[in-house]
């Protein structure tokens, strides 16, 4: 059965066009939500919250939006079990509402995706992440093979994630890193980190499986004409890598 | 030289400060007025006036046709005000300013509950408090 997916538009979200096609070449029946019409969101059954820049991250990256009317319903809908996906700024709202890592209390964040290190710069370049969990950890990554590498584009000033020492043990003993940033054969250390992230983190689950942050783009590669390896000649309409993520959790949403 | 700090804040309408002002009023916190500053800590030898002077000529940070600049009496925050700063930054920060219903500079109490809703995460931010 196909359930409904809702694609979230905050004022200044701006990836929404992206995200709801490949949603629905992934085989979704996914719908665009705009602010003024949050109170329809309870009739859906997943959220995801795209990127962008919502509120001009006015204070912090995410900060306003994680008190919008919006993110009341997500939040319920979380907490009941419903699946929620954020990307990029859409990952920066759900820290700032505490959905993920999910170990303090909601809005009361534990952590953020914060300013990129060691010098603040934007950073816009192709990159692979890494499944860092068994996939059945996170219901949205589910139908991912063990170790999945996924492309996608890094585009962001504040990816960072950032935390004190004790948050973080608790966000690498509790099974919440969900992605890391990779190199193109699948290792991982400090050299494929763009952005000078805690642990590496490329996107973070929560502790019940059913919410995930993941701040580079994988609906950036969602077809064959983004991704740096096309050929001339290639249908460019060809679904790329960063296509299983979405299909994954599509399959999540439908068998829910 | 000694350490003296400056605000600078927009003399036109500061977007960012209402928006924090219709979020902390949703959030209960009793607040009619937000103002915003950035509020720069800096080592200088000079008078009040040649303080001014130097960043008023800076470009970078500080623009005639919309910015105003003041020169602080203290490096620490005026009544109603909490200054955030970045974790490792701490000689740039943003300096919220709160006012309440009657027109009083905003309580201890209210400037707390604001930093703990809203204005501070406390994974990346510190947040100074009025003496």
């Amino acid at each position: 059965m196909k359930r409904r997916i809702a694609v979230v538009i905050f004022p200044g979200t701006n990836s929404e066009g992206e995200t709801v096609r490949l949603l629905r070449d992934c085989g979704g029946d996914a719908h665009l939500v705009h602010w003024s019409r949050s109170v329809t969101l309870p009739e859906y059954d997943a959220y995801v919250l795209p990127g962008g820049f919502a509120y001009e991250d006015r204070i912090r990256a995410g900060a306003i939006a994680a008190h919008d009317s919006m993110m009341d319903h997500v939040i319920d809908g979380a907490t009941a079990g419903k699946l929620v996906f954020g990307i990029c700024n859409g990952a920066q709202v759900l820290l700032e509402a505490g959905l993920v890592p999910g170990t303090g209390e909601v809005r009361r964040p534990t952590a953020a995706f914060t300013r990129n290190a060691p010098v603040p710069h934007f950073v816009n370049a192709f990159v692979w992440v890494k499944l860092a969990i068994a996939p059945s950890r996170c219901r949205i990554t589910a139908s991912l093979p063990e170790g999945a590498l996924i492309p996608a584009w890094s585009s962001h000033g504040e990816g960072r994630l950032a935390a004190d020492e004790a948050h973080l043990r608790e966000i690498e003993a509790g099974g919440h890193v969900a992605f890391q940033f990779a190199h193109a054969d699948g290792s991982v250390d400090a050299g494929a980190v763009p952005n000078g992230s805690a642990l590496g983190v490329a996107g973070l689950v929560n502790r019940e499986g059913n919410v995930l942050a993941i701040m580079p783009h994988p609906e950036r590669d969602g077809w064959t004409f983004n991704h740096p390896d096309r050929r001339r000649g290639d249908d460019i309409l060809a679904p790329s890598g960063g296509a299983v993520l979405f299909k994954s959790f599509v399959e999540a949403v439908n068998q829910a | 030289m000694s350490e003296r700090a400056v605000a600078i804040n927009l003399k036109i309408p500061d977007n960012a400060a209402y928006t924090a002002l219709t979020t902390l009023q949703r959030l209960g916190v009793d607040v009619t007025r937000v103002e915003r500053s950035e509020i720069l800590v800096v080592d200088f030898g000079g008078d009040d006036a040649a303080l001014a002077a130097t960043i008023e000529r800076d470009e970078a940070i500080f623009n005639p046709n919309k910015h105003r600049l003041t020169v602080l009496d203290a490096r620490a925050p005026r009544p109603g005000e909490v200054w955030i700063a970045e974790m490792g930054r701490e000689k740039r920060y943003i300096g919220w300013r709160l006012i309440d219903k009657v027109g009083e500079p905003a309580s201890l109490a209210a400037l707390r509950m604001a930093c703990t809703r809203l204005l501070c995460n406390p994974a990346i931010e510190k947040a100074t408090f009025p003496q």
